[in-house]
């Protein structure tokens, strides 16, 4: 990864490719790299769908190598939902196969002058970026069967779909997984509608001729993965329950804890959650003949995913995560994992975040668009979305447009993105990191859960309210750095229990670039990426009066804890303070 | 009275009202029949009085070893639990059991766990009451990796199925041609696995 290809797709004549040296970006990937490169390139006040905002494409840092768990992709812009900087990532196969190309970025600049759409190819021999109208409006599902014919399945696919042509803020980048299904996407903060304002439809990745990215100590490099590997194997969570059940297992446990935001955020509890819950799930797809261990790239040996068929054993779609089948399951009032599961499907195909239009759904609900528990109204407001037409426009802006469009007064939103699958009023300390992340609402934000291994900080009572705001400070630190890494977030767990299996990817990270590595580097690196979007932010107009969590979190008690959010303002404007 | 079904049976059984007592005899892979009622909850007999240490080792039987390094998440009446020892069994109790989960708010949920403190609202505080030591029942409800673990345990030991719930299970055990058409009430029911 010893290159960055700057794309300009405004350029007289047609796109132009650059291809240079990582000058000032030399060692960064993922998040690092796309947060100081937009934070440092882009005008903060630049409209996102505009000329001035740039979608920075990175594998991590140890993407493309032979280490496990190392396929995610970072993209990140100004983003169109948010007015933020934004960090989307995904695993599936682009990251590890751009990583071994060599660019540690591709950066998609300008805009074009005229409606045309553009693919762009990337071997080993270079980049060409190829005018394809023919692709216009398809949704992902038939674009990628379309390119297969042309490019095979030896090659990864990122695409958008119609979502994000259209330039609806909740459009997504779609990238291919093992199989080629466009299931793993960059879905949060409508990165797809930027890339759709630069007229490119897809990405195809090519590293036939390429080898691995050699480590500067293989030995070290090797004994070190099989550590950790071993540490993710022998975990409860990441050994056993993530590969049997997925993130799907969290339903049941946050349905009794009273944290299942259900009928758009109005109770804690959701009556009918055992009929969503991850052990039904997979017991589902098991008798169906899918499959409910499942990794979205090679490599991972953690498998959180699966395949999910309907009755006849025909395939649906990836098995739908935690997050997707609370947002169209429990917040719409819908019980059925079919009607979920179809709804994941055509999130995927027309391009969208499954939390964003899931969120807008249950808004749309609350505005009288349909009841809820109504799955044929849930798909009909749907299919609005896929056709383009004006309510569909609306919905597919997400749900901040869709309250204000159809004077819905609780609409979960952060920053005008939506909240994900907690209620912030059953477990507060989420809260925090919901109110004051970069990012707009999001609980990837503080999800490293490494942080008393990290002791950011120093050691912090986590009994006190200090201790709730320095822990999610802590968390988003963390989480920054392991963004970074191109390392799947659910690795969080093993490597807060097992200080052995956290020494293990220290190690990874040290005898890849040939250098030691410390858990203070780590953090050093997280602070820097925070400070730097941090920065963005507050030069993009946003104050502390931007982190906050809507107000009816603080007046309408919930059941079954009939509590409210109680952290003060005061306190929530400590998180950043160091 | 109390009725034994071995599968397959092989004439149909009918349960009368008075017959409140079904022990099945099933293979192995029919224990997953019983998975959305365990996860649902159901209503165990217990003693009262006692600590929920005391309840899922002694009364339960499950390895003290494995309550400490496996059921790491516990909910009381729909509240996180850090303390078993604190907690005493009392007619009605809504007890859940799961093993680790991942995410932070996975974490959060963690008995004893460095996160707790994020979900102190809602966490169950403990109580010195003293109880009679007499029969109750308590709502238990099994998750994920419990579920195969501790399922075979709870449904040896016996627990009580109202009619819905009765119904609804037979329907997952077509092969046992039970039915239940009179049934009013409770039964006691038990299961077994094995070839
Ligand atoms: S654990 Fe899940 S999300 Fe992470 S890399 Fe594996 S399959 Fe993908």
């Amino acid at each position: 990864m010893d290159k960055i290809a700057r794309i300009d797709m405004g350029a007289a004549g047609g796109p132009k490719v650059t291809v240079g040296g990582l000058g000032d970006y030399a060692g960064l990937g993922g998040r690092a790299m796309t947060s100081l490169m937009v934070a440092a390139e882009v005008h903060p006040l630049a409209h996102p769908l505009g000329a001035e905002n740039k979608l920075v494409i990175s594998p991590g840092m140890l993407s493309g190598t032979t280490g496990s768990m190392t396929g995610r992709l970072s993209v990140g812009c100004k983003s169109p939902l948010t007015g933020t900087i934004k960090e989307s990532n995904a695993g599936g196969q682009a990251a590890q196969v751009l990583a071994r190309l060599g660019y540690a970025a591709v950066v998609l600049e300008g805009k074009p002058a005229t409606d045309d759409i553009y693919k762009i190819y990337i071997n080993k021999d270079g980049i060409q970026v190829i005018m394809d109208n023919s692709l216009k409006l398809m949704n992902n599902y038939p674009v990628i069967e379309k390119l297969r014919k042309e490019y095979g399945d030896k090659v990864a696919y990122m695409s958008i779909g119609s979502a994000g042509e259209r330039k609806l803020l909740s459009a997504s980048i779609a990238c291919t997984d093992p199989e080629l299904r466009p299931t793993r996407h960059c879905g949060r903060g409508g990165v797809g509608a930027v890339m759709g304002a630069k007229g490119i439809k897809a990405i195809i990745l090519d590293d036939a001729g390429m080898k691995m990215r050699p480590p500067k100590d293989p030995e070290k490099y090797r004994d070190a993965n099989r550590k950790f590997v071993e540490g993710l194997r022998k975990h409860p969570v990441t050994g056993e329950g993530l590969p049997a059940y997925g993130t799907n297992v969290l339903t049941n446990v946050l349905n009794e804890a009273g944290g299942y935001p259900t009928n758009n955020f109005k109770s804690g509890q959701f009556a009918k959650a055992s009929d969503l819950s991850g052990e039904t799930q997979a017991a589902l797809e098991i008798s169906r003949g899918g499959n409910a261990t499942h990794g979205c790239h090679r490599g991972c040996v953690i498998q959180c995913s699966g395949i999910y068929n309907d009755k006849d054993g025909n395939y649906v779609t990836k098995q739908p995560e935690y997050e997707t089948v609370w947002s169209h399951g429990g917040h719409c009032g819908i019980s059925n994992l079919d009607t979920v599961a179809k709804l994941d499907y055509m999130d995927d195909n027309i391009g969208v975040d499954t939390i964003e239009m899931g969120v807008t759904i249950g808004v749309a609900m609350d505005a009288g668009l349909a009841e809820f528990g109504d799955d044929a109204g849930a798909i009909r407001l749907m299919e609005e979305v896929e056709k383009g037409t004006p309510l569909g426009r609306v919905l597919g802006s997400g749900a901040a447009i869709t309250g204000k469009v159809f004077g819905v007064e609780r609409v979960p939103v952060v920053k005008d993105q939506a909240l994900p699958a907690y209620d912030p009023r059953a477990v507060q300390g989420i809260g925090v990191t919901y109110a004051t992340t970069t990012q707009g609402a999001d609980h990837t934000a503080g999800y490293a859960i490494a942080t008393n291994i990290l002791k950011v900080g120093g050691d912090v009572d986590p009994l006190k309210t200090e201790g709730q705001i320095e822990l999610s400070r802590n968390l988003q630190i963390a989480t920054a750095a392991i963004d970074s890494t191109g390392m799947c977030l659910f690795i969080a767990f093993a490597i807060m229990d097992q200080p052995e299996t956290f020494q293990a990817l220290l190690d990874m990270l040290g005898s890849f670039h040939g250098i030691e590595m410390t858990g203070d580097d780590v953090v050093a690196l997280g602070k820097k990426v925070l400070s730097a979007e941090r920065d963005f932010n507050t030069r993009a107009g946003f104050t502390k009066h931007h982190d906050r969590l809507p107000r009816f979190f603080y007046n309408e008690p919930i059941a079954p804890h009939n509590q409210t959010f109680m952290m003060k303002d005061e306190e929530l404007d400590e998180v950043f303070n160091w | 009275m109390e009725t034994l079904v071995k599968q397959p049976a092989t004439d149909q059984t009918t349960i009368r009202p008075l017959e409140k007592r079904l022990a099945l005899q099933l293979a192995p892979d029919r224990l997953n029949a019983f998975f959305p009622l365990l996860q649902r909850g159901v209503t165990v007999p217990a003693i009262m009085g006692c600590s929920l240490r005391s309840l899922l080792c002694d009364q339960f039987a499950i390895p003290s070893d494995y309550v400490t390094d496996r059921i790491t998440t516990i909910f009381i009446n729909n509240r996180p639990l850090d303390d078993l020892d604190t907690t005493i069994i009392e007619d009605g109790l809504r007890v859940t059991l799961s093993a680790a989960m991942p995410g932070l708010v996975g974490a959060t949920m963690r008995r004893g766990g460095f996160y707790a403190a994020l979900r102190q609202g809602i966490s169950h505080v403990g109580s010195n009451r003293q109880t009679a030591d007499e029969m109750g029942v308590v709502r238990l409800k099994l998750f994920n990796l419990l579920l195969p673990e501790l399922g075979p345990l709870i449904l040896a030991r016996g627990l009580l199925l109202e009619q819905d719930e009765l119904d609804e299970l037979l329907m997952r055990l077509p092969e046992l041609s039970l039915h239940n058409p009179n049934g009013t009430g409770r039964t006691h029911l038990s299961a077994t696995f094995g070839e």
